[in-house]
């Protein structure tokens, strides 16, 4: 616990003091910490629940029962669905890394092309993607280009860029330098620098990083009609709003069967690139 | 091919690379493959390319002309200021439930240190996978269903949520733990528990706290949609404005979630740096 070390002029006592005041301090930051946590269940869970409504353990298990009776005539119109989720992820993660390009070009501090400008940019764009979820994304976009497949798409890739285009930046930063001064010394101009003394480097990384994005693209994908994009969630959607519970429970086990084949693929793509 | 190498003669040892695979038919394979994908997948979508470059620009238009003076009234509303508030407290409730849980699952998980491969490694394993796979929105709706709407739901599926997500991080943390003192607990004869407290937990202390940090400011990030679906917290608000079309007050909210995220991830990230430099 201890990470200062008792120098031997202080002696065991100061030792020990130090070691009670940590105690305290710890002891401190836990009850603060219990107290919060005591008044946000008071609020969240005593005070905003209406447990009359909930119907009491029989109506919460009558529901669960609903859900359990799987309803799996339901499973040959999964495939369609499915394929569009999983098409979606990789169009929406393909757009998401040309959109990231510039982006992780103005954010890499090494490379951006004005550090006053471009690079605080870059960084910002980095931050608004991921801190606008994609739900909203999606809405964004099913108001700017209306129903279908596409403002999925676009949704799942500007919350990708923020992602990819970190990662890309920080791989640009962290680049040996000297095979770049190499092709400057030999007289290799801007283009002729990046594609040889650059992207060479962090292709791995960024491959790799791209496969795992993937992988969250096709979670975030099928829950893209939830909005009025397609894909499983439009599935998903329909069948709550039909109350046909067992079909929702099938449209989740489609959902983890899609992502557990992901998982597979992206674990031996990784493994190929890397 | 030897087109491709006559083209760059000023580079040689780059043309040498290309030829060393022996696996490059395979490779060329797998790439012609993922392109075939993506062109079907543009025609099975029927996706115009063309509305894909016009969206930018359009979803530009949009936003500055319906969106564009956010209601800044409809946010400081101390209504809506509440839903804040309630929305940080659930991400701070579930984060804590979701770590508090996925501790134990990490442990039965992480390959190494698991009680037994058998049995317990697939559970943890499962267990992790399948809270991570199902997106958090969709946890919300199942939760909604079966227990009302109102923040109970928003916090299970925020639990859930984490679960999965610190599950992962703190698992992958635990296999790669030093072994040596596990194994000098395990020839004294410890139990699981023991080793778990005096070999596996100190290695690992830093590194889960700052996990932990982490897993909350992603659940806080979700928590701020979590009631677009009857979870409770400030997404409700979006919702409504979103289906009654009031778009400046959408925006309003959009900001002030941005403004939340950015003031989360700062604060995350600055935490982390203090709590790294523990170490």
């Amino acid at each position: 616990m201890s990470i200062a070390a008792p120098t031997s002029e202080h002696g065991f006592e100061a030792y020990l003091a130090h070691k009670r005041s940590r105690r305290i301090n710890n002891w401190l930051i836990v009850a603060g910490g219990a107290l919060l946590l005591a008044w946000c269940f008071w609020d969240t869970i005593m005070f905003d629940t209406d447990w009359q409504r909930m119907g009491g353990a029989l109506g919460i298990g009558g529901t669960l029962a609903r859900f359990f009776q799987v309803d799996w005539s339901l499973a040959p119109k999964l495939v369609v669905p499915a394929l569009e989720t999983l098409m979606m992820a990789t169009l929406g993660t393909l757009l998401g890394c040309f959109l990231s390009l510039p982006v992780a070009w103005f954010g890499a501090a090494n490379v951006t092309p004005s550090k006053f400008f471009f690079y605080p940019l870059g960084r910002f764009l980095m931050v608004l993607s991921r801190s606008i979820h994609e739900i909203i994304w999606a809405l964004l976009f099913v108001g700017a280009v209306g129903l279908g497949a596409l403002p999925g798409i676009l949704a799942v890739a500007m919350r990708s860029v923020g992602f990819i285009s970190k990662i890309t930046a920080e791989a640009i930063e962290n680049i040996d330098p000297k095979p770049v001064e190499a092709i400057r010394a030999v007289g290799g101009n801007q283009f002729q620098v990046m594609y040889y003394g650059i992207v060479p480097q962090i292709l791995p990384v960024i491959i790799g990083t791209i496969i795992f994005e993937w992988d969250i693209n096709i979670r975030r994908s099928a829950i893209m009609g939830l909005v009025g994009a397609g894909g499983l969630g439009l599935l998903f959607f329909r069948q709550m709003a039909m109350f046909n519970y067992g079909g929702v429970t099938l449209v989740v086990l489609a959902v983890f069967l899609l992502i557990a084949i992901g998982e597979v693929v992206s674990h031996f793509a990784r493994k190929a690139v890397i | 091919m030897t087109t491709v190498a006559a083209e760059s003669l000023s580079t040689p040892s780059r043309t040498w690379s290309r030829y060393r695979h022996p696996e490059s038919t395979i490779r060329f394979a797998v790439i012609l493959a993922i392109l075939a994908f993506l062109g079907w997948s543009v025609a099975f979508l029927n996706i115009d390319l063309s509305r894909v470059l016009g969206a930018f620009p359009r979803l530009a238009e949009i936003l500055a002309t319906r969106y564009f003076p956010p209601d800044v009234g409809y946010v400081t509303d101390a209504d809506f200021v509440r839903s804040v508030i309630r929305t940080l407290e659930m991400s701070l409730l579930g984060g804590f439930l979701g770590v508090v849980c996925s501790i134990p699952l990490a442990w039965l998980a992480a390959r190494n240190i698991t009680i037994s491969r058998r049995i317990a490694y697939p559970f943890g394993r499962l267990a992790i996978i399948g809270s991570r796979s199902i997106h958090e929105t969709i946890w919300t709706i199942l939760f909604v269903t079966v227990l009302g709407f109102g923040m109970l739901a928003g916090t299970l599926a925020l639990t859930v949520f984490c679960i999965g997500f610190a599950g992962k991080l703190f698992s992958d943390e635990l296999e790669a733990i030093d072994m040596g003192p596990v194994e000098a607990l395990r020839s004294v004869g410890a139990n699981p528990l023991q080793v778990f407290q005096y070999a596996v937990f100190p290695q690992v202390r830093v590194a889960f706290t700052g996990i932990a940090i982490y897993t909350w400011d992603v659940a806080f990030r979700a928590a701020t949609v979590v009631g677009f679906f009857g979870g409770g917290g400030m997404g409700w608000y979006l919702k409504r404005t979103t289906q009654q079309l009031e778009s400046t007050r959408v925006a309003a909210i959009l900001l002030v979630i941005i403004g939340l995220v950015l003031l989360a991830e700062v604060g995350s990230g600055w935490l982390r740096k203090k709590i790294g430099r523990m170490r």
